[in-house]
């Protein structure tokens, strides 16, 4: 922005001068030129709903409408931490007694110490003697950083979880939840959904398009089903497998198409398969991650590779105690470590010893996650899976993934729904209309209004105005913002809130002129002055607005949106456009009077 | 030339700053006492339950429908017709101690209509379900965002200005804030996220009023330091009057068209921020100043009184 301070190096201007605009001027001209061309180019698809897909303009973007304008579910889920720290709490304390015990060191769990806050439970530990008490309390502060001591009582210890590690307990329990919600939505089949963890305890799942709430929450709702499934390569190879699925899709032209439900896809290639894979086993699907594939251009979705496995579940996930991604300490390489009670571990000595150099599937409300080989038998309940040999930070951002998949069937947090808000797509079409007929008739007021009162000079900031809309609209497609009904609301109000800076400038320099200043002078003084107002107060709706983008959820963060981008706009177009257009025509025409 | 208000205007705001300050104070006390007895009436957003919005294909006399749906079940219920009857749309209100009960709204609402109705002759249009607790948290969550919003202008303005001029405009935006919320005790509207939202928009808009008038009285005093604090404060006021007047008339025309033609769901928006408009810019000029008035006399006063003491 070019404020140059009102001295009497502009003085000589206001005589008629030949010498033409400054080169400042045209660089000037040239930006808004082409800033008012590409805002235009970005907002055409939106404005004349053009199908992007055949129009020939270069970007091919249109403004994301919010649930309350498309139609669509919001849910706010939150998760119950509380319950979740004491059962981990539990276990932590039960793993540690368990070692103990090992070594001959005899305590025992007592329940959860009474009183304390319900974010940090405690739980009571008693040992049978002073000795066994010291050496768990050696135990304890080499094997269990995570836990802290918050009680000290002769023979019985109150332990609980750090503040760190509930800490991480809490997010690892929040991105399990997404993780499980999604493959539920995945299921349900919306294009786009939006699943985000809102605060601290909160997720927050947009459905745009959906109407049914009751099911969509049902399927949210429900327990994942994990199961451990052993992958059958003797009676046909994966290459037969895969050669089988694209024959039964090719001759009974059946395809998985996005939005479908994929277990009736999979339902459906195994119906079809019936006779042609031995029986007991079933064609599952390997899903793989194709939501980002920008460079094959394949569309999001399910990549789907076939797996035949063995019907029966050997070991489910109510058998998984816990999985958690770590290193390996002998090779520092990432592993998953998975442990089981007591009947999980029975089954799984029982499993891995039959089928020892197989490969067993894990496999998530039906869809494989992955495959790995058992290496030896496992009989002490505590498995490990080690990942393939690429580099270790990819290596333990999958350990953690499939630690995920793991616990989402064995830790699911209580997840209760907070709010839910549902907008049938007749009332958004509804509001779309309203809302735009409202803006329209405010713009055209303040409009009106401005050639009144400011007559020549009334003109120019209604074009202002409109470069600013302009403006406005193609930074929210660009910033792929969303447009919600407050959001339209927004680009209105922005324009009777640009419009003051308008008429704080147009004031200033009447009263200039009342003064006696000449034109020049005057026009000059009154930008330079008002900038400083004009700046401020735009600084200070700015504040607001952005506690209001922190504050705000759905429709009303997309009209925090609205104002922070009118700010930016107003500066540009009450300021730098109006300017120019002024410097232009004093320069050009050298007017006796000012029309304003 | 157009003109709102004749040039030379010199009308006595700063002499006659006791009673509009009386006036408002006496206004805000109102509110107090208003919030602590009568209390805002809270919508679902903040109280926790069920709104449902339904269409009807036939004129249903709405006593009717009241009946269906008190038989349907819906305790403690609040039927209001939307705007123009022709277009036969109805908000349905419920509030409910079982979260459970309100969570199924939705639901509730389909067989409850579906028993009397065809299927095609109603719609449901809208669902919001907010849980009691997650009510009170955003209650708690919109209260702490209006307080920060006027911390963060507060600390703005005193370094844009000095120390006198920030709690000027605070006194006059906490003065916006709490006549809108009297209104709305008043008027017993429904007090809703989106009313937070509006009162945080007024908050940063109103302020732009103010620091019209600031930058000017800071202008005047400048140029003029030989006369007295109260006579550069009352002209500074008197020159932008016009320019305060013309801002907020035309934010005023967008807001009155998006309250009249804006339809069910922003008009209690608009509503609020042509209220705090209103007041917003009555306060620029009535409050804000005036106290810089007082805390200067007030500055000035104690500087005495401490140099006195140390003489």
């Amino acid at each position: 922005m070019e404020t140059t301070p009102t001295n009497r190096s502009g003085s000589g201007r206001h005589s008629p001068s030949r010498r033409g605009l400054k080169k400042s001027w045209w660089f000037k001209f040239l930006v808004t030129i082409s800033i008012t061309v590409l805002a235009a180019l970005v907002v055409a698809p939106t404005a004349l709903n053009i199908d992007i897909e055949k129009s020939w303009l270069p970007f091919k973007k249109k403004i994301n409408l919010g649930l309350d304008l498309q139609g669509g579910v919001y849910l706010v889920m939150g998760a119950d931490f509380n319950k979740v720290y004491s059962e981990v709490v539990k276990r932590t304390v039960d793993s540690l007694i368990t070692g103990a015990a090992q070594k001959g060191v005899n305590c025992n769990l007592q329940d959860l110490v009474p009183g304390r806050d319900a974010d940090d439970p405690a739980v009571l530990v008693e040992c049978a003697s002073d000795a066994a008490r010291k050496q768990l309390y050696d135990i304890l502060k080499s094997d269990y950083e995570i836990l802290r001591i918050v009680q000290d009582n002769k023979l019985t210890y109150g332990l609980a979880l750090t503040k760190a590690y509930r800490e991480n307990v809490r997010e690892r329990t929040i991105s399990q939840s997404i993780e499980v919600v999604r493959n539920r939505i995945d299921e349900f089949g919306v294009s786009e959904p939006v699943i985000s963890s809102r605060g601290t305890d909160r997720l927050s799942i947009e459905l745009p398009g959906v109407k049914d709430v009751e099911h969509a929450k049902e399927l949210i709702g429900r327990t994942a089903k994990l199961e451990f499934k052993i992958v059958d390569n003797e009676s046909m190879s994966p290459d037969e497998v895969a050669a089988l699925v694209s024959d039964i899709e090719a001759k009974n032209n059946v395809r998985y198409k996005e939005g479908e439900k994929f277990s009736e896809y999979a339902q459906r290639i195994n119906e079809l398969a019936k006779g042609k894979i031995p029986a007991g086993t079933e064609i599952a699907f390997q899903r793989e991650d194709v939501r980002h594939n920008t460079q094959t251009g394949q569309a999001p979705g399910f990549g789907r590779v076939p797996y035949l496995l063995k019907a029966r579940t050997e070991v489910t996930g109510d058998d998984l105690k816990d999985a958690f991604a770590t290193m390996d300490p002998t090779d520092q390489r990432p592993i998953v470590s998975l442990s089981f009670n007591a009947k999980g571990t029975q089954n799984f000595d029982r499993v891995t010893g039959e089928n020892l150099h197989k490969a067993m599937a894990i496999v998530l409300d039906g869809i494989v996650h992955m495959a790995p080989v058992i290496e030896s038998r496992i009989s002490n309940g505590q498995a490990r899976i080690t990942l393939g040999s690429y580099d270790n930070q990819a290596a333990l951002r999958e350990a953690q993934d499939i630690a995920i998949v793991l616990r989402a069937g064995a830790l699911p947090a209580q997840l209760d729904f907070l709010e839910q808000r549902v907008v049938g797509p007749s009332l958004g079409l509804d509001s779309i209309e309203k809302g735009k007929l409202a803006s329209m008739i405010g713009c055209l007021a303040v409009f009106v209004f401005m050639l009144l009162y400011y007559r020549g000079s009334g003109l120019v900031a209604d074009v202002s105005l409109i470069i600013n809309v302009l403006m406005m609209m193609a930074i929210l497609v660009a910033l792929d913002a969303t447009l919600t009904l407050p959001g339209i609301a927004g680009i209105a109000l922005t324009v009777g809130i640009a419009v003051d800076s308008n008429v704080v400038i147009y004031e200033r320099i009447r009263e200039e002129l009342r003064a006696g200043k000449p034109i020049v002078l005057a026009v000059e003084s009154g930008f330079d002055k008002a900038f400083r107002t004009i700046l401020d107060a735009n600084v200070t709706n700015a504040l607001a607005a952005l506690i209001l983008f922190n504050f705000g959820s759905g429709s009303i963060k997309g009209f925090a949106v609205t104002l922070i981008v009118g700010i930016v706009t107003t500066l540009f177009s009450a300021v730098f456009f109006c300017r120019m257009v002024f410097d232009f025509y004093l320069e050009k025409c050298n007017p006796k009077r000012l029309s304003i | 030339m157009l003109e709102i208000l004749p040039r030379n205007l010199n009308f006595d705001f700063v002499g006659k700053r006791y009673f509009f300050l009386g006036l408002s104070l006496v206004a805000v006390l109102a509110t107090v006492v208003l919030l602590a007895t009568k209390g805002l009436n809270y919508g679902i957003d903040f109280s926790g339950g069920a709104e449902v919005q339904i269409k009807l294909k036939n004129e249903v006399e709405t006593s009717v429908l009241r009946g269906y749906l008190d038989k349907g079940g819906f305790e403690n219920l609040v039927l209001q017709q939307l705007g123009d009857p022709a277009q036969r749309e109805y908000l349905v209100k419920f509030k409910s101690e079982n979260d459970s009960v309100i969570q199924a709204a939705g639901k509730k609402m389909e067989s409850v209509l579906g028993a009397h109705f065809a299927s095609g002759e109603f719609e449901v249009q809208r669902v919001d379900v907010v849980g009691p607790q997650a009510g009170k948290e955003l209650r708690k969550s919109g209260f702490l965002s209006i307080f920060y919003t006027l911390v963060c202008i507060l600390v703005y303005v005193v370094f844009r200005f000095d120390l006198r001029y920030g709690p000027g405009a605070i006194a006059a935006l906490f003065h916006d804030a709490m006549i809108t919320l009297g209104i709305f005790v008043l008027t017993q509207k429904e007090f809703s996220l989106q009313i937070v939202a509006a009162i945080l928009t007024i908050i940063g808009y109103s302020n732009n009023d103010t620091i019209i008038v600031f930058d000017r009285v800071r202008e005047t005093l400048r140029a003029h330091p030989g006369r007295s604090l109260e006579d550069n404060i009352n002209r500074s006021i008197n020159e932008t009057l016009s320019r305060t007047i013309l801002t907020s008339v035309c934010t005023l025309l967008v807001v009155v068209a998006l309250m009249i033609f804006g339809g069910s769901v922003i008009h209690d928006f608009a509503f609020t921020m042509c209220v705090g408009i209103l007041v917003g810019t009555y306060s620029s000029v009535f409050i804000a100043s005036p106290t810089v008035i007082f805390l200067t006399h007030w500055q000035e006063g104690r500087r005495k009184n401490g140099s006195q003491q140390r003489v």
